[in-house]
């Protein structure tokens, strides 16, 4: 089976299966999970604690990988690559952003943003990373540390960071997570800038409605499956889903059958 | 529960969970407890060894009678001991209580191996003397053979013959330094073994250790006496008391025995332990270091854990108690550890050394109270001293503390700390120049280098600031990956000093040693450049008891070359002069002008005479004595003659002080010998044709070493490397310790920095480069306390230099080697690149998730 996406998917997962530990403590974080991750969109991964969203972010980006199932990023599948390809492909196509602990203390904001270009020896487009400085808003604290910045310009540096090498995706774990809703607010529109604006791909994994309301596409997870797709997400619109798949939650069953018929109509 | 139990188990508990952190402390202090402890069951057993080496050898000497006059002159630990009669042995033997008395003649033999070469002569003494036929006054046993009963035949130890490659029936040379042609006739032991350690033995008949050991017939080292029954060895001491001449005492066998253990000791034991005590306290200091740096970081790494505890209701003493428990548990464990392994140490070189040659007497190790008591508290008090600081902070901790970000290290930033530094480091200077250009003082110099330690220490953070500052073009070499590593070398700037000082003083050591050996070598270029105006030098071995000296007939005989101008033998005697032990120069002083440069001479050498000498400026001025004028001199035999200064000389180098004629000198001397020739050849004679020609004639005299003027002036060279290199391999430990300390730190740094470490993954920097990260931090750490190790050991060999001088005649020259301190550097880096490749592996293993994942 061909798992090599077209060029308009920046990244995809198929069949994806991960399994934690074995016997009795066996867990499957995901279980079958396939899905498409267009170019040029902003998509939002969610669920319910436990259901898989960070795992199948983790896998799709090469941090992990997956026990059965295929991966891709870009035309290339990660599951052929041993650990240095896999750091060289995040470092040359990947772009991150965590919840917390996005930069190095002992680098400068400009350091930081152009780390993963030094790690590989590149030079960094000086005009495309002038535009990312303007735009995150951090001109004035180029030469800072990131311990004399709150938590919000830390992450529009991690914003800024992701960005700086133009990769094929980013990925983006709780990236509000640890911020105040203005702060959040604004790395998110920073995220939906890069994707309209300058036709980055960006994935992001978040458990906040609200945040998810800024993304193209919503995918929902649950039990390690996907159970749902929703375009031109609201936050109300999110809200709600996530309630019925809580609801669900109580009858296993129900929500595997339900989430598998809504999940193929939407995949297509 | 009570507290303490509370505290007890929170430490328990902490250690359990932090073994690994306390790897490095373990290995330090254990590392040094067992080197103090191997040190001093090592020497304990060695006297134990000796002692009843010797007790059981003179077994069945009661009585040794011998002259009571001895001088010791400065640098020696046993004195010159004048002859007796041997007819003293006749009347000895007829005192009641006496069983037997024989002339007991002893020289210096140096026997020829089968492949030509000298047995032994670098170190331990090479005997000759009388075989003796009583066997209970020889502590030699005739193990194979027979004694000998003609001219010309010999016994010899089993140790000496199995080295040299001799058989029984073999014919060989031994030089008295005179070459005598011997046979062997039989093999002896001592004491049960092949020999007293490596000393070798030459047992001669009674005519022929007269002839060739003794500069007159008749004369003895001393008459050994056995008791008959009955007759303790004090009442035959007593009773021997009456007949004996002037001059002439009488000590117990067991007390004779014992003087030999003291000489033995004194010459080598207690140096040798003493030597192996300094080299283990250094590794203890560096060891130190490693410890409280430890102990410091794992503290603030446990900054909330502490914090928590405080708020939960715990006293600051219980905190402070916690972390000095878990100190003492550490301390004791690895003490125990250290004792342990020194006594395996012991038994190692035990079983080792005499493999390489080297003495060391079976039998069992002594292990004495102080050797298990001494390095058991040193350990402990070095643990828990390093510990206390660390510990104090720990209580200070404020309960809010938990909530907050640790505290960013500002110490290397610390006005006051380099003010401080900069104070001390002044003083030091003041204080060392003071000592050793003002008023020559070893003390004031000694509280200079000490001073000068205590400066680097306090100067260290803000220096280390300075220092990788200075790195930066690392940056450029290494990119990204040098950047990261100076910035986090950078990052704690106590810590990074801490962990370099260690190293520092291990290096510094190193450094000090190193220049000091150069600057021994360089002086001696220099006293050959000055003094020796000769072309070709024959010397004997000056380095250590054995050899025999060379011919002086081999002077004379050089001199009749055609190739040859002049050669002056020059021979050692001592005297005493106003009661104090001095040595003389036996020579020819008409020759000595032209082989030696004695720089300007007031009086003249040309006339000394039988009862004349020449002194030099330095001892003249000291004595206040001046050409014309009259010294006493005493000697070995009792007697004392007064001699007239007839000349002084400026250079004393090669000379001595006090030159004589061998007229004077022929009625108070003992066996001869030469130390050195100095030839000078014809006008016109090319230096290698001249060696050549006195290679030749020098055969004949057992082939002593002959070398050109340059050869001459490197020949100390041989036994200072050697020195070098055994200290060098001492003060590997302390090296190693530091690099353990390196090591630790960094493993405590990547524990601390494992988030970073996984996002760094993350975005991209593969296993190599995050390798290569740890391992430049490492190198940076290792190159700042190489560098000040260097400097520091710079000055202290300077100090050292400069102190030397101060307490002695000789013009002492100071240089640095570039070539050996560049390789003490390069050593320095490659050994921080290697404490960097297992903190830097076990970082690369580190899995992204988990890492980014950890709090």
């Amino acid at each position: 089976m061909n798992t090599a996406p077209a060029p308009h998917v920046a990244a995809r997962v198929v069949d994806a299966v991960k399994v934690y530990g074995g016997g009795d403590t066996e867990v499957r974080a995901l279980d079958g999970v396939t899905v498409d991750f267009p170019a040029g969109r902003f998509t939002a991964i969610m669920g319910p604690s436990g259901s898989g969203k960070s795992t199948l972010m983790h896998c799709a980006a090469g941090l992990d990988t997956l026990t059965s199932g295929t991966a891709a990023i870009g035309g290339t599948e990660l599951n052929s690559l041993d650990d240095r390809r896999l750091t060289l492909l995040r470092r040359d196509r990947v772009g991150f952003v965590f919840q917390a602990f996005n930069l190095l203390p002992t680098l400068t904001v400009a350091e930081n943003i152009t780390l993963p270009l030094d790690l590989g020896g590149v030079r960094a487009d000086a005009e495309w990373i002038d535009a990312l400085v303007d735009t995150v808003g951090l001109r004035d604290r180029l030469h800072h540390r990131p311990a004399e910045l709150s938590g919000g310009q830390q992450q529009r540096v991690a914003v800024a960071r992701a960005f700086a090498g133009r990769p094929d995706v980013v990925f983006a774990d709780e990236p509000t997570g640890n911020l105040d809703s203005r702060s959040g607010a604004e790395v998110l529109g920073l995220l939906a800038h890069a994707v309209r604006q300058t036709h980055r791909t960006v994935v992001m994994v978040t458990h906040d409605p609200v945040a998810a309301a800024h993304a193209d596409e919503v995918v929902f997870l649950a039990d390690g499956r996907l159970v749902d797709r929703m375009r031109e997400p609201t936050a109300d619109r999110v809200l709600d889903r996530m309630k019925a798949l809580d609801t669900k939650a109580l009858d296993t069953k129900a929500l595997d059958g339900a989430g598998e018929r809504r999940g193929q109509g939407v995949l297509s | 529960m009570s507290s303490a139990a509370a505290t007890a188990r929170i430490s328990l508990s902490s250690l359990r969970a932090h073994k690994r952190r306390f790897a490095g402390t373990f290995s330090a202090v254990l590392l040094g407890v067992a080197f103090l402890t191997g040190t001093l069951v090592m020497g304990d057993t060695l006297r134990a060894s000796f002692d009843s080496l010797f007790a059981g050898a003179a077994g069945g000497t009661d009585a040794v009678v011998r002259s009571a006059d001895t001088i010791t002159t400065p640098g020696q630990s046993q004195g010159a001991r004048g002859p007796v009669d041997s007819d003293l042995a006749t009347r000895v033997a007829q005192v009641p209580g006496v069983a037997a008395a024989v002339a007991n003649i002893q020289g210096a033999g140096q026997l020829v191996g089968a492949d030509g070469e000298p047995i032994g002569g670098q170190g331990p003494p090479t005997l000759a003397g009388n075989w003796i036929d009583d066997t209970r006054l020889n502590p030699y046993r005739l193990a194979e053979g027979r004694a000998p009963q003609r001219g010309g035949e010999v016994v010899v130890n089993r140790g000496a013959a199995a080295t040299g490659g001799l058989k029984l029936g073999d014919s060989t040379v031994l030089r008295t330094p005179e070459p005598v042609r011997v046979t062997i006739v039989g093999l002896a032991t001592f004491g049960g073994e092949n020999g007293m350690a490596q000393t070798t033995f030459t047992g001669m008949t009674r005519a022929d250790a007269e002839k060739y050991l003794t500069p007159k017939p008749g004369e003895a080292a001393s008459v050994l006496v056995r008791a008959g029954p009955g007759t303790s060895q004090q009442e035959l001491v007593d009773a021997l008391g009456p007949v004996l001449p002037e001059g002439v005492e009488a000590i117990t066998g067991e007390a004779s025995a014992a003087e030999n253990t003291d000489m033995i000791s004194g010459q080598f034991l207690d140096l040798f332990t003493t030597f192996l005590l300094v080299f283990s306290g250094i590794a203890l200091l560096v060891a130190t270091f490693s410890i409280h740096n430890t102990f410091a970081i794992v503290v603030a790494q446990r900054t909330r854990e502490n914090a928590l505890l405080r708020a939960l209701g715990a006293a600051r003493r219980q905190v402070v108690g916690a972390a000095l428990a878990e100190a003492a548990v550490v301390a004791v464990v690895a003490s125990a550890a250290g004792l342990l392994g020194g006594i395996g140490i012991a038994a190692g070189l035990q079983a080792l050394f005499p493999a390489l040659g080297f003495p060391f007497p079976a039998g069992e190790l002594v292990i004495g109270a102080v050797s298990l008591g001494l390095p058991l508290l040193v350990g402990v008090a070095v643990c828990l001293g390093s510990a206390l600081l660390p510990a104090v902070r720990a209580g200070r901790t404020a309960p809010l503390a938990a909530l907050r970000e640790t505290a960013v290290d500002r110490s290397g930033t610390a006005r006051g700390r380099a003010a401080t530094g900069v104070a001390l480091a002044l003083v030091a200077v003041g204080v060392t120049l003071v000592g050793v250009l003002v008023t020559p003082s070893i003390w004031l110099a000694g509280t200079g280098a000490v001073l000068a330690l205590v400066a680097f220490v306090v100067l260290g953070p803000a220096a280390s600031t300075g220092a990788l500052r200075l790195a930066a073009p690392l940056d450029r070499l290494r990119g990204i990956t040098g950047s990261l590593a100076r910035r986090n070398a950078l990052r704690s700037p106590k810590r990074t000093a801490a962990t370099a000082a260690a190293l520092m003083i291990g290096v510094a050591v190193v450094a000090l040693f190193t220049v000091f050996g150069a600057s021994l070598k360089a002086t001696m270029d220099q006293t050959v450049d000055r003094s020796f105006a000769g072309d070709v030098a024959i010397s004997a071995p000056a380095f250590g008891a054995g050899g025999s000296g060379l011919s002086p007939a081999l002077a004379g005989r050089v001199a009749e070359l055609p190739e040859v101008a002049s050669a002056v033998g020059l021979g050692r005697g001592v005297a005493e002069v106003d009661g104090a032990g001095r040595q003389l120069t036996i020579t020819d002083p008409v020759a000595l002008a032209k082989g030696l440069d004695l720089g300007a001479v007031s009086g003249s050498l040309d006339t000394l005479g039988d009862d004349g000498l020449a002194l030099s400026r330095a001892e003249a001025d000291r004595r206040g004595l001046a050409p014309g004028e009259r010294a006493e001199l005493a000697f070995t035999d009792g007697t004392e003659d007064t001699f007239t200064v007839r000349a002084v000389y400026e250079q004393s180098e090669l000379a001595g002080d006090y030159v004589l004629t061998r007229e004077a000198w022929a009625p108070h001397r003992g066996q001869d010998s030469d130390t050195l020739i100095a030839v000078t050849l014809d006008d016109g004679v090319p230096v290698a044709d001249g060696k050549a020609a006195v290679d030749k004639a020098a055969a004949a005299y057992g082939s002593p070493e002959v070398q050109t003027r340059a050869e001459y002036a490197q020949a100390s060279a041989g036994g200072i490397d050697m020195m070098l290199t055994l200290v060098y391999a001492l003060l590997a430990l302390a090296v190693l310790i530091a690099l353990l300390g390196i090591a630790n730190t960094l493993t405590l740094a990547v524990h601390e920095r494992t988030r970073e470490l996984g996002l760094l993954r993350a975005v991209g920097q593969t296993r190599a480069q995050l390798r290569a990260m740890v391992r430049w931090e490492s190198v940076l750490v290792a190159a700042f306390g190489t560098a000040g190790g260097l400097v520091l050991g710079a000055f202290l060999g300077w100090v050292l230099v400069q102190a030397s001088q101060g307490s002695g005649d000789t013009d002492f020259a100071f240089a640095v080697p570039p070539v050996q301190l560049a390789v003490v550097a390069l050593v320095g880096l490659a050994a921080g690149a290697l404490a960097g490749w297992r903190p830097a592996r076990r970082a690369a293993r580190l899995d992204v998730l988990h890492a980014i994942a950890t709090e």
